[in-house]
């Protein structure tokens, strides 16, 4: 019993940073159609700005540098390399997506070279325990940051003139556009918050707690997560991306105990596979219906 | 219609024909004045070895270290005389850790060399294989896994995996850690290295009458967390890895956060210095390594000799690549001198004077060796040493080199 | 591909058939001379280039293959797929279980001819691509593409554990040499040269491989220019339209991962004989890792989508360039930088299809098929008939 309870706190505790991931990937996804395949690469560079301002500004100001840095990477591509691509539809930005990512990670990973820089100084291997159960800070503070960030969005999301605009955009794009909503503005920002969040991401990501390793391509490989995450809760589903972010790292942890450890990465696409069979939009996506 | 396409052609005739076709590129084999055979990688003044290793890729550290060793060894060599009055020269190339490139380039640098002083990466030397058998070129790679020692062709200069952790099994329990009826979990990654290293531990099972639960996990996972809580609940007294550094620093985290405090095994390819500034680093007075080449900062005369000669020659931090790489050297330079003395330089004396080699010294950096026998390892014996922030190279002994009853007994994949 | 709710972007037209008034009159006799010329220098260029160079050589050819058929099933059917490494898993596994030799008690073998276990290869990755299809019918756009994503782990996992098969990750196993009605691709066999130039193995394999791709190449054609073409761009460009004129969605869809299925079979089945080893991989990237469908998806997109003639350039490109700019380095000594941050030919490749993938989505999203046509439409200008 102790066993399965504390794979289910391993796995609650890695889930909600899926879950921060998935939300990043969804609200780009809602906002423009896109499906952003650069996401690990936000992750990356966040991470990598932590690495080399953490001399100059101590952790925590490395910390908010690393976030900041990655919005506005976000912020970069989008302005830069989205909006311009003015005849390219929705598909085609995503494998630009897959361009973009492929340059970002290759520098950052070579600049990185063999070091393996662990960011979270403040949480990171300091584990308690309770009754039997050892709790990782690494965990709880992620679980925290996310309850505050999802809500806080979520609110936003619900009430601000943002979360509206970006509701009405992605309803109806034409019809919001004749309202008077600004679609760049609402996009731009859309990245930027995913950014943000990709920044906010890594520093419990790259930790002993989390993934065993510091920043790496490995770091990278584990923001591929994000898309199972994203893709069964529905790619335009923010409670979606919530619960697929839990759902994601309940199976890892689950599997990998009572299958194999090896079956654990492929359990998570199938879980994914089986709920796309059965709800061919993820499990809070709206479904799309066509007419003859 | 039809005048189109002859024209067309005949224009690429043309100029096809007009550059020379590579017919007539001849062999060279023959032999020099006194008598001895030569064949592809050796002229008259100069036996060229060639070098296949990682200068970009996920082991540029350890490539570059080893490179460096063989490089040592090849200006000590020169400086000795040589063999047969030639002079060793190193034809080194880059292939990323990537199989493709390796197989790419190995046509263009195979003409040009005696063999291999260095063969770095497991999916490398998979991808070589046949190659090195229909070229019959004789090569050392950078892996010790037993099962390679079906092709007559490896030199492999240690212990092999399996072995090493039988020796290592052996020494924990001596150390009263481990005891037969105990269960232990072995962690290793599903491939040549991981493999090699469970059969071992397998077999030392067998024998202890251990409960061994396995776990395969691959060379990318990083978090073992999971794993060590399994373990955990499994009850084991001791964990075994054949695992990356990365991988190590997770268990040893785990294995103290999670209460569980067992003995860790590990083998050379599971420990690197920089796990000593990590977070894992409180949790690294559990593991103990078992390696059958000596850390850069033993306490050998050899050792400190190389070690010297490596400081003045090269700035970067030094890793345990570099006194293996010089220990490989060694063997290729004996098993030269035994072929010169056979009088027969070519690919096929090469192999004959590696059969005929039953005891190579590399001064203690690696036990002795012998490679008469086809199939087998050879050698049976490690070191066993303790991760130390304040010894240069990261780790001290705690037991010179031994061999254990157990792995006199074991009988290797391919062994006769 | 399908489903756009409403697009207020102006989409250009996508690889279609090349247009009517092209294949009749000197344009088509200019461009069929040209592939000739293309041909012949192929055919004779193992008289020239070393065996390192034809390695690599070959190594574009199975990119080719692959990207051919990947470039029918993302460009002409417009479905995402990013699985093409998990058949050329099933491929290459599947020609060496067909040939391999029967009493061999680690691993299992049926010993099959060669030439027909290269055939069964091929079948039965399509039999795999078609066993998917049904998944692929329910889901759209991205979500099929990541749901792909899942056959490239379930294939490493099966790499992994079908040891009989594969031969597991730590030894792999060898694949059968290859032979044509008993003669040789290998250095065995009888002694030919032609204009004084010994031709062996690695000649041979160049032969073997441009007969496999000349194939590949002309049945694609076929398909892309036929009925099967058009059925599936009717199914691309708007499914309810497509079924309201009679052509089965379900069918051409499944019709479309079969024959990419195939093709990435037959593309693995030559990978197999390239490395001379069958070796499934240890982790998510390696031989038939995530890394590997991305790079076919590059292909695809750099050359255009759904252009048979494009996949064959980008196939140059994304895995010629790693290959020849090792050659080169090696012989030059460019990138020999060495520690940390160095740049090297693998890395200075990656940057190139990075920024290949990105320039071509910017600037012409049709990608090098595309600015072809429009190079040849601008020398074509004034036009000369009618």
């Amino acid at each position: 019993m102790n066993t399965f309870l504390q794979l289910v706190v391993n796995g609650l505790g890695k889930g909600a940073v899926f879950a921060l991931l998935a939300l990043g990937f969804v609200i780009i996804f809602k906002a423009t159609e896109v499906v952003n395949f650069a996401h690990g690469s936000l992750v990356l560079f966040g991470g990598y700005l932590v690495v080399v301002t953490k001399d100059a500004l101590g952790w925590a100001g490395a910390s908010l540098a690393g976030i900041v840095s990655a919005g506005l990477l976000g912020l970069l591509v989008e302005r830069l390399l989205l909006s311009r691509s003015r005849h390219a539809d929705a598909n085609s930005l995503a494998l630009l997506t897959i361009g973009v990512d492929v340059i970002i990670t290759e520098e950052i990973v070579r600049r990185l070279g063999v070091t393996l820089p662990f960011l979270g100084d403040a949480w990171d291997a300091k584990p308690f325990r309770l009754g039997g159960i050892t709790l990782f800070r690494t965990h709880l503070v992620a679980l925290g940051v996310a309850a505050v960030l999802i809500t806080a969005f979520w609110l936003a999301f619900k009430y601000s003139n943002w979360g509206v605009a970006m509701r009405a955009q992605a309803e109806n794009r034409e019809a919001a556009a004749l309202m008077g909503i600004r679609s760049s503005r609402v996009t731009a920002t859309a990245w930027v918050v995913a950014g943000l969040l990709a920044g906010v991401a890594v520093l419990f990501i790259a930790t002993q707690d989390f993934s065993g390793a510091g920043l790496s391509r490995g770091t990278h490989s584990i923001a591929l997560a994000a898309f199972p995450a994203a893709i069964l809760g529905g790619l335009d589903s923010t409670a979606g991306a919530v619960v697929g972010g839990l759902v994601v790292g309940l199976v890892e942890a689950l599997s990998a105990q009572y299958v194999s450890f090896d079956f654990s990465k492929s359990a998570v696409f199938l879980v994914m596979l089986v709920v796309l069979v059965v709800r061919p939009s993820g499990l809070f996506g709206t479904r799309e219906r066509t007419r003859v | 219609m039809k005048r189109t396409h002859l024209a067309a052609a005949l224009v690429a005739v043309l100029v096809l024909s007009a550059c020379s076709t590579k017919a007539g590129d001849s062999g060279s084999s023959g032999s020099d004045s006194s008598g001895v055979k030569t064949g592809k990688g050796v002229t008259a003044t100069e036996v060229t070895l060639g070098v296949m290793t990682d200068k970009s890729g996920v082991f540029k550290n350890l490539g570059l270290g080893v490179t460096q060793g063989n490089e040592l060894w090849a200006k000590d060599f020169n400086a000795a005389g040589g063999v047969c009055g030639r002079q060793v020269k190193l034809e080194e190339v880059d292939h990323g850790y990537k199989a493709d490139t390796a197989k790419t380039l190995y046509p263009q640098i195979e003409p040009k060399v005696l063999g291999f002083v260095q063969l770095l990466g497991s999916p490398v030397v998979a991808a070589l294989k046949q190659n090195l058998a229909s070229d019959k070129t004789t090569a050392a790679p950078a892996s010790w896994s037993s099962e390679l020692l079906d092709n007559p062709y490896v030199m492999i200069v240690g212990t092999t995996y399996d072995l090493e952790i039988i020796d290592g099994l052996s020494y924990l329990q001596e150390q009263g850690l481990v005891k037969d009826g105990d269960t232990i979990g072995h962690i290793y990654i599903d491939g040549e290295y991981g493999k090699n290293g469970l059969r071992g531990s397998q077999f030392y099972a067998k024998k202890h009458s251990l409960t061994l639960k396995e776990v395969k996990i691959t060379s990318t996972d990083s978090d073992l967390t999971n794993v060590v809580t399994g373990l955990k609940g499994a009850g084991v007294k001791a964990i075994v890895l054949t695992t990356t550094p990365t991988q190590t620093g997770s268990t040893v985290g785990a294995n103290k956060a999670l209460g569980l405090n067992v003995p860790v095994l590990g083998n050379n390819p599971t420990f690197d210095p920089a796990l000593l500034k990590s977070p894992a680093a409180g949790a690294l007075d559990k593991l103990t390594i078992v390696a059958s080449s000596v850390p850069f900062s033993a306490d050998l005369p050899k050792a400190k000799d190389v070690a010297a000669k490596y400081k003045a020659a090269y700035k970067e931090t030094p890793n345990g690549g570099v006194p293996y790489g010089y220990a490989v050297g060694e063997v290729w330079g004996a098993v030269l001198k035994k072929a010169c003395d056979n009088k027969d330089l070519t690919r096929e004396g090469i192999a004959a004077a590696l059969k005929q080699t039953t005891s190579a010294s590399t001064d203690n950096l690696v036990a002795a060796l012998d490679f008469s026998k086809p199939g087998t390892p050879a050698t049976r014996q490690v070191y066993a040493a303790t991760p130390d922030a304040s010894a240069e190279g990261g780790v001290k002994y705690v037991k010179p080199l031994f061999e254990a009853p157990e792995a006199k007994e074991y009988v290797a994949p391919h062994q006769k | 591909m399908s489903d756009q709710a409403v697009s207020e972007v102006d989409t250009p037209p996508p690889a279609a058939e090349p247009p009517r008034e092209a294949r009749r009159g000197p344009a088509r006799l200019v461009r069929k001379a040209a592939w000739l010329a293309l041909l012949v220098v192929l055919l004779a260029l193992p008289l020239y280039l070393d065996a390192a160079w034809l390695k690599a050589g070959q190594y574009m050819m199975i990119g080719a293959v692959g990207a051919i058929g990947l470039t029918l099933v993302v460009g002409q059917a417009g479905q995402l797929s990013l699985a093409h490494a998990f058949f050329l898993l099933a491929g290459g596994t599947a020609y060496t279980v067909l040939s391999g030799p029967t009493g061999d008690e680690r691993v299992a073998g049926f010993g099959l001819d060669p030439g027909l276990s290269l055939l069964g290869a091929v079948v039965v990755a399509a039999l795999l691509g078609l066993a998917f299809a049904p998944v692929a019918g329910r889901l759209r756009g991205i979500y099929l593409g990541v749901a792909s994503l899942a056959l490239v782990f379930l294939g490493l996992y099966f790499g992994q554990s079908a040891e009989e098969l594969t031969g597991g990750t730590s030894t792999g196993r060898t694949p059968a040499s290859f032979s044509l009605f008993g003669f040789p691709f290998t250095n065995d066999g009888p002694e030919i040269s032609l204009l004084g130039v010994p031709i062996r193995q690695a000649e041979r394999m160049w032969y073997l491989f441009l007969l496999l791709t000349v194939l590949a190449f002309v049945i694609a054609r076929g398909a892309v220019r036929g009925r099967v073409g058009r059925s599936w761009r009717a199914v691309r460009d708007n499914e309810a339209a497509a079924a309201v004129m009679g052509v089965s969605v379900l069918r051409a869809k499944a019709g479309a991962f079969a024959v990419s299925s195939a093709y990435g079979g037959l593309a693995g089945a030559m990978t197999v004989l390239w490395f001379d080893i069958l070796k499934p991989d240890e982790s998510e990237f390696g031989t038939y890792g995530i890394n590997v469908s991305i790079a076919y998806l590059a292909m695809v997109i750099i050359g255009g989508l759904g252009s048979v003639p494009g996949a064959l350039v980008g196939a140059l490109i994304v895995n010629g360039l790693p290959q020849v700019l090792a050659l080169y380095s090696a012989d030059l000594g460019w990138f020999s930088g060495t520690g940390d941050g160095a740049l090297t030919p693998i890395l200075v490749s990656s940057f190139v299809y990075g920024a290949a993938i990105v320039l071509v989505v910017l600037f012409e999203p049709g990608g090098l098929a595309a600015i072809g046509r429009r190079l040849t439409r601008l020398r074509r200008q004034p036009p000369e008939e009618s």
